[in-house]
């Protein structure tokens, strides 16, 4: 039965695929140029990051590997976040569930199928950037080939799919309680429960003390690592294939193993576990998920005027007030959409915060570069994240309801103005914040000089301007006016090309500021006169860049909103 | 008015629409017939502006969809074969946000929904969030925020899918009305006795091209010289 479905998915996946007119022919082309040229990146960044920390700033390999296993707790709470989101849509929402459910098909292939289905088409980008981390590092060391052949297998998939068994397990038991206490109220014990593990991780081994020891001590740090790691790090998978790489790293193969059968071990008897739970409880979970939507509808008060109520007069003119509140309130009454937001807008605070206390002491220039390269591109990451989850499905979650819009005395430049300003306003707000936490640690260290936080202000500037943009035009020009889940809608093939682009972006602005920063660090330290040409300049190209990249998304979004509907 | 000239809509090497010229006066209740796949949602959506004509000019109200679409349709109101509304808006709030898009001010906007609320017999419902509406609650939805600027033109794509006899009936005498008020009508539709009880004129499309055209009284003869059934006329003319 299982076999025979998929059998059938694989056919119409492989047609879909498979297509050999020219347009998709130059399309696939162009997928694999940029999907080539962002592996390659990967694998570069990731061979450049390990010889730099351990050959230039002399980490040591102890630190490094601790470094890596806080690289790793985030990817594994990013999956499984990622996983609950987008299950729920496939498990509980998808009319190919419904489908299966009238046809005699065990609920528990049902589930099966979906939850493979879910995982591979949201890990896709994931794998790549895995594959091409472990690559990189792996050849650092001049690992053989069959290490990064067994590491992908046996531990890197398994720790992924162990955050997204972990998924499906946290999103049965929401809808268990769900059916009795309300959604509403689960959703919050679990963001805040979520939030308390994210912040108890943090506080325990906290990385802006990693990087205060590693100021104090530096360049001794292997022989002090023990002090400052805590040990309830070795009960989380993370700290497995950490700890896997570090054996490795040290050719130490027999040590090594064990971490690998470890986390080969607890993902199968957790995968065990759901299946054993969806068998009895996953068509269960789908009449409650039923239930919970209809209890969620609250009756609409006509009395009561709302927030934004299309009824209160606005200032704006009808077409702009009009297009504004229903951006609204697609929003507002989409679950998925606001506890996303919700969800990044505190991540994104904690970084903030914990940044903007980053204690800089030591004036050692190389080891403040790197910082603040780390923290300009991870910022740069989370606004480019930001953009492609909230800003790439804006046009297509028009659906196919777009025709009002299309039929009406609307300019196209006008909708597309709407969805840019709210898009921006939001997403220039969160990099300023960022930019702004990021920034202060290095004013304080150059006692309060404000340059590097006013060109924090005008990158972030500029970054949000054309990653909405890229995002915006990008996700009209590859819209899928019948995916109506925006978290697939950014994780589809289309969305990840233009995630890519942003990436490429970002390394180019990196490589940009590298040299002007350099050398403003370096005349600090030696006191003396920073000369403005050197920002000046780099800054220029950075506006350039930036622009023409902002013009080119704004242009294909407007004449992809001109093609046939 | 409504007028096509020479209109030609491709799609690769496949032509959806060939050639097609097409005139529909102030106050003409036009019927658009044809087999699945024979051109029509495509010829109405060219003239609304979700589809480009690939040659040929289409006017409404004198004014060119491709050069001055705003203005055509400023005049113009849809209502699609399939009736997509925005889910998480109510009835209501959807009414509101097609009255904007057409300019309304707020105050007419109110006092229209209030008509359309009471002649579409819709207020038990309106204030529900449109995902929870069936089939033909979006229906009636939809043609309410179609009249909701007061058209010149209506173009609309098979109108009775989905409705319920009632439901129906108040959509046909809506129409009647407004044809006889001076507004051109344009209706895609498969049900021929529909067609022959509200058109003035009926023209049947078949692989893009028109293949009918006759007035309600021709259309008579026409049947006379089969077996006096309209069924016979369009199996007859759509037969290739």
């Amino acid at each position: 039965m299982l076999l025979h479905i998929i059998k059938y998915k694989f056919r119409s996946y492989l047609k879909s695929t498979l297509d050999l007119r020219t347009v998709a022919i130059t399309r696939g082309i162009g997928t694999l140029i940029v999907y080539g040229s962002f592996a390659y990146g990967m694998y570069s960044l990731a061979y450049f990051l390990t010889s730099f920390m351990l050959e230039h700033t002399k980490v040591g390999l102890h630190l490094y590997h601790t470094f890596i296993s806080m690289m790793l707790f985030v990817f594994f709470i990013a999956v499984n976040l990622g996983n609950i989101i987008v299950s729920y849509s496939t498990l509980y929402r998808s009319a190919e569930v419904n489908f299966f459910f009238t046809k005699p098909v065990p609920f528990v292939k049902i589930f099966i199928l979906k939850f493979f289905d879910n995982f591979f088409y949201s890990s896709t980008t994931l794998f790549i950037v895995a594959f091409m981390a472990l690559l990189g590092y792996g050849n650092y060391f001049g690992h053989p080939w069959y290490f990064f052949v067994g590491s992908m297998l046996f531990v890197l998939i398994p720790f992924m799919f162990l955050a997204a068994c972990l998924a499906v397990l946290v999103l049965m038991a929401i809808m268990k309680v769900a059916g009795k206490v309300g959604f509403k109220s689960v959703m919050a014990g679990l963001f805040i429960l979520y939030f308390f593990l994210i912040f108890l991780f943090f506080k325990q081994s906290n990385p802006v003390t990693l990087v205060e020891q590693l100021n104090r001590y530096y360049p001794q740090m292997d022989k002090y690592i023990s002090q400052v790691i805590p040990t309830f790090l070795n009960y989380l998978p993370n700290q497995w294939v950490s700890e896997y790489l570090f054996y490795c790293a040290r050719g130490e193969i027999v040590k090594a193993f064990p971490y690998a059968g470890l986390i080969l071990l607890i993902t199968i008897l957790i995968y065990g576990l759901c299946i054993f739970i969806a068998k009895r409880y996953y068509y269960k979970s789908w009449l409650v998920s039923l239930q919970i939507k209809s209890i969620a509808r609250v009756p609409y008060n006509l009395a009561k005027r709302k927030f934004l109520d299309f009824r209160s007069k606005s200032i704006l003119s009808p077409q702009l007030e009009v297009l504004t509140k229903k951006e609204y309130f697609s929003f507002i009454r989409e679950a998925s959409q606001w506890i996303h937001f919700l969800i990044m807008i505190i991540l994104t605070a904690l970084f903030a915060l914990s940044i903007s206390n980053l204690n800089l002491r030591l004036r050692v220039m190389d080891i403040q570069l790197l910082t603040y390269i780390v923290i300009f591109s991870f910022s740069g990451f989370m606004v480019s994240s930001l953009a492609l989850r909230f800003i790439f499905p804006m046009i297509g979650m028009e659906g196919q309801a777009f025709w009002t819009l299309r039929s009406s005395p609307v300019k196209e430049s006008k909708i597309l103005l709407v969805k840019f300003v709210l898009g921006f306003s939001v997403v220039l707000l969160m990099a300023m914040f960022i930019s702004i936490s990021g920034n202060l640690p290095f004013a304080r260290m150059t006692a309060m000089r404000p340059l590097l936080l006013w060109f924090g202000v005008f990158n972030a500037f500029w970054i949000s301007l054309t990653m909405v943009s890229l995002n915006l035009g990008f996700g009209s020009f590859f819209a899928n006016y019948s995916e109506r889940n925006p978290i697939r809608a950014a994780s589809t093939q289309g969305a990840t090309l233009t995630f890519l682009i942003t990436i490429a972006y970002l390394i180019i602005l990196v490589i940009i500021i590298l040299l002007p920063i350099s050398s403003y660090f370096s005349t600090l330290f030696m006191f003396r006169q920073f000369d403005m040409k050197l920002i000046i300049i780099p800054g220029t190209v950075f506006g350039v860049i930036s622009y023409i990249l902002t013009v080119i998304g704004l242009i294909t979004g407007l004449r992809s909103l001109r093609r046939d509907f | 008015m409504i007028e096509l000239k020479n209109v030609t809509k491709k799609f690769g090497n496949f032509t959806a629409v060939d050639n097609l010229t097409l005139a529909i006066p102030k106050g003409e209740f036009f019927g658009f017939l044809g087999p699945n796949g024979a051109g029509k949602t495509t010829t109405i959506k060219m003239i609304v502006g979700l589809f480009a004509p690939t040659s040929g000019a289409i006017t409404v109200n004198g004014y060119d969809v491709v050069k001055q679409p705003i203005e055509a349709k400023q005049s113009l109101a849809y209502v699609p074969d399939i009736p997509f509304l925005y889910d998480k808006l109510t009835g209501r709030e959807f009414l509101f946000f097609m009255g904007g898009l057409f300019n309304i001010e707020k105050s007419v906007v109110n006092q229209r929904i209030a008509e359309l609320i009471e002649h579409f017999e819709i207020g038990s419902w309106i204030d529900k969030r449109s995902e929870d509406y069936s089939q033909g609650m979006k229906q009636r939805i939809t043609i309410a925020a179609a009249l909701i600027h007061n058209p010149c033109a209506i173009i609309i794509d098979e109108p009775m899918v989905g409705l319920d006899p009632r439901s129906a009936k108040i959509v046909r005498e809506t129409l009647h009305a407004k044809s006889q008020s001076g507004i051109s009508i344009l209706m895609s539709t498969h049900s021929l006795s529909v067609a022959e009880e509200l058109c003035d004129r009926i023209g049947i499309i078949n692989h893009g091209k028109l293949v009918f055209c006759d007035s309600r009284e021709q259309l008579q003869f026409d049947k006379d010289r089969f077996d006096g059934k309209f069924e016979s006329v369009f199996l007859e003319v759509t037969k290739q």
